[in-house]
């Protein structure tokens, strides 16, 4: 990776993350787009395993220091949504777009699960209802959403390295 | 490195409650403060758009509730000058409501929606508040048919209000606006009337008493008549706002209606001399305060005798004597100078 393809990885990378604070607050959809997922997997299909998991501890501790009753939780959820992404990349990761979008799909999801498994605050059916409805839903708008950006992205930065 | 983060995360999932708090703010405080000051900017950012939302609801039904007050105030306006017709009729008279469909030829008629079963008779005078509207044409049981002064076979007998001047007025078959005014044909030559000099019905012909205000005069037309005079008329009543009227009956219009809107002239007239008489005292009450505004920072440039301030300047109001007229008695002839003495030698 280039100078100026790091650059605009880079811009493009704390763009997602801005907007994860500015426009999901604002929209306030009950399934909401995950900007903060859609940037980690972003790192994780161009960087090794361990950088990988290194930008979503970082970044899970920081969405994590929002809600301290869950401190912990989404770097958990983070660090193994990136590692598995950088290294499921090869097999994910075609010039296909469906594949991308499921790469998409399957990673905001497992993510939550595994967020909802560490945070112990909801149960029943509360829990049931979260994982398989709603955060479903929300993979399936961060999926679309982050098939864009990758469509948008593909052009500036270069495919990535398998 | 996965084991690291993973281990990490779950150390910091089950700390104390106290330390993980300390941490989660340790971070809120350096490096999550712009990302919480962006999460916050946009919270605010979209309750404003909500408040605004809300406020527009708000500002558009205070509107909508502000327009319909005054087709109420107008509307109760109306109806209460109805009641003072009505009080002022005190009998002999029916209350009809209105309908003007809006079609060809509804400018004539008028469908009122009362019939024979309430004692409407054909021929009877349709008036409101203002003055006369028509004359009813056709009576069904629950239903009547008038015609208003712009029917082309609208007549009534008229004279000026002070009875000096008599003619009969037509509807102005004139093209355009003037189409809706009213003609007062064939007054004596010698009868010269003013422009605004109010024109009543003159009861004669027996169909409409004596007395309803039909319209004013505007001006005089010339004509081919050298004999007698027509003045065009501005109507006593648009039609169109007629929507509740009173049918006159036969036997009341016998007695004689003419009080009624006499005493409607006479309320309207004491109306203006209330609102004359509340001027005045405004302007009185006006004159008061600023008098007395001037006294008061007159009494403020006033040094206080405590002081001792002997340098400030004493300024005291100007006294000025009472200007009262001369008291003349008003047959004693005006006072002459005295003479005076000659010098004697």
């Amino acid at each position: 990776m280039n100078f100026a393809r790091g650059f605009w990885f880079t811009f493009v990378f704390l763009a997602l993350v801005v907007l994860h604070y500015t426009l999901r607050p604002v929209l306030e959809w009950r399934a909401s787009i995950d900007f903060l997922s859609i940037a980690v997997l972003l790192v994780a299909v161009r960087a090794r395993p361990g950088v990988a998991t290194v930008v979503g501890f970082a970044v899970g501790i920081t969405s994590d220091a929002m809600m301290p009753s869950a401190f912990g939780a989404g770097a958990l959820a983070f660090s193994v949504v990136a590692y598995a992404a950088s290294s499921l990349k090869a097999a994910f990761f075609a010039d296909n777009l469906a594949l991308n979008a499921v790469f998409v799909f399957l990673g905001k999801w497992v993510g939550d699960l595994i967020f909802l498994a560490a945070e112990h605050r909801l149960g029943g059916s509360e829990f049931l209802a979260q994982a398989l409805l709603w955060s479903p839903l929300a993979a399936a708008v961060t999926a679309v959403v982050g098939l864009g950006v990758l469509m948008v992205l593909r052009p500036v930065v270069g495919t990535p390295r398998g | 490195m996965l084991i690291a983060c993973v281990l990490l995360s779950l150390v910091a999932l089950v700390l104390p409650s106290p330390i993980r708090s300390a941490v989660a703010g340790g971070l809120r405080g350096t490096i999550v403060v712009p990302l919480a000051a962006l999460q916050e900017r946009a919270e605010v950012s979209r309750r404003a758009v909500l408040a605004y939302d809300a406020s527009v609801r708000v500002a558009d039904s205070i509107r909508l509730q502000a327009t319909q007050a005054d087709v109420a105030a107008a509307e109760n306006e109306r109806l209460r000058r109805l009641l003072g017709l009505g009080a002022a009729l005190t009998w002999g008279f029916v209350p009809a409501e209105a309908l003007h469909g809006r079609g060809l030829g509804d400018d004539y008629t008028m469908t009122l929606t009362v019939g024979s079963n309430e004692g409407v008779e054909p021929f009877s005078a349709v008036v409101a508040p203002d003055g006369l509207v028509g004359m009813i044409e056709h009576v069904d049981a629950r239903s009547s048919v008038a015609i208003v002064w712009p029917h082309p076979d609208f007549r009534v007998s008229a004279m000026s209000a002070d009875g000096a001047a008599f003619g009969i007025v037509y509807p102005h078959l004139g093209a355009g606006a003037t189409r809706f005014l009213l003609e007062l044909r064939g007054v004596a030559f010698r009868n010269e009337l003013r422009p605004g000099t109010l024109i009543v019905s003159a009861g004669l012909g027996g169909v409409y008493p004596r007395g309803i205000p039909v319209g004013t005069v505007l001006s005089e037309l010339k004509t081919a008549e050298g004999w007698a005079r027509t003045y065009l008329l501005r109507p006593a009543v648009r039609p169109a706002d007629a929507t509740t009227v009173m049918v006159v009956q036969p036997r009341r219009a016998k007695e004689g209606v003419a009080a009624a809107w006499q005493t409607n002239v006479d309320s309207a007239l004491r109306m203006v001399v209330a609102a004359g008489d509340s001027l005045a005292r405004r302007h009185a009450d006006s004159l008061a305060r600023a008098e007395r505004q001037r006294l008061d920072s007159l009494q403020v440039l006033r040094p206080r005798p405590d002081s001792g301030d002997a340098a400030a300047p004493a300024v005291k109001p100007p006294i000025t004597p009472p200007i009262t007229p001369p008291i003349t008695p008003p047959n004693t002839p005006p006072s002459t100078p005295t003479p005076a003495p000659r010098p004697v030698p």
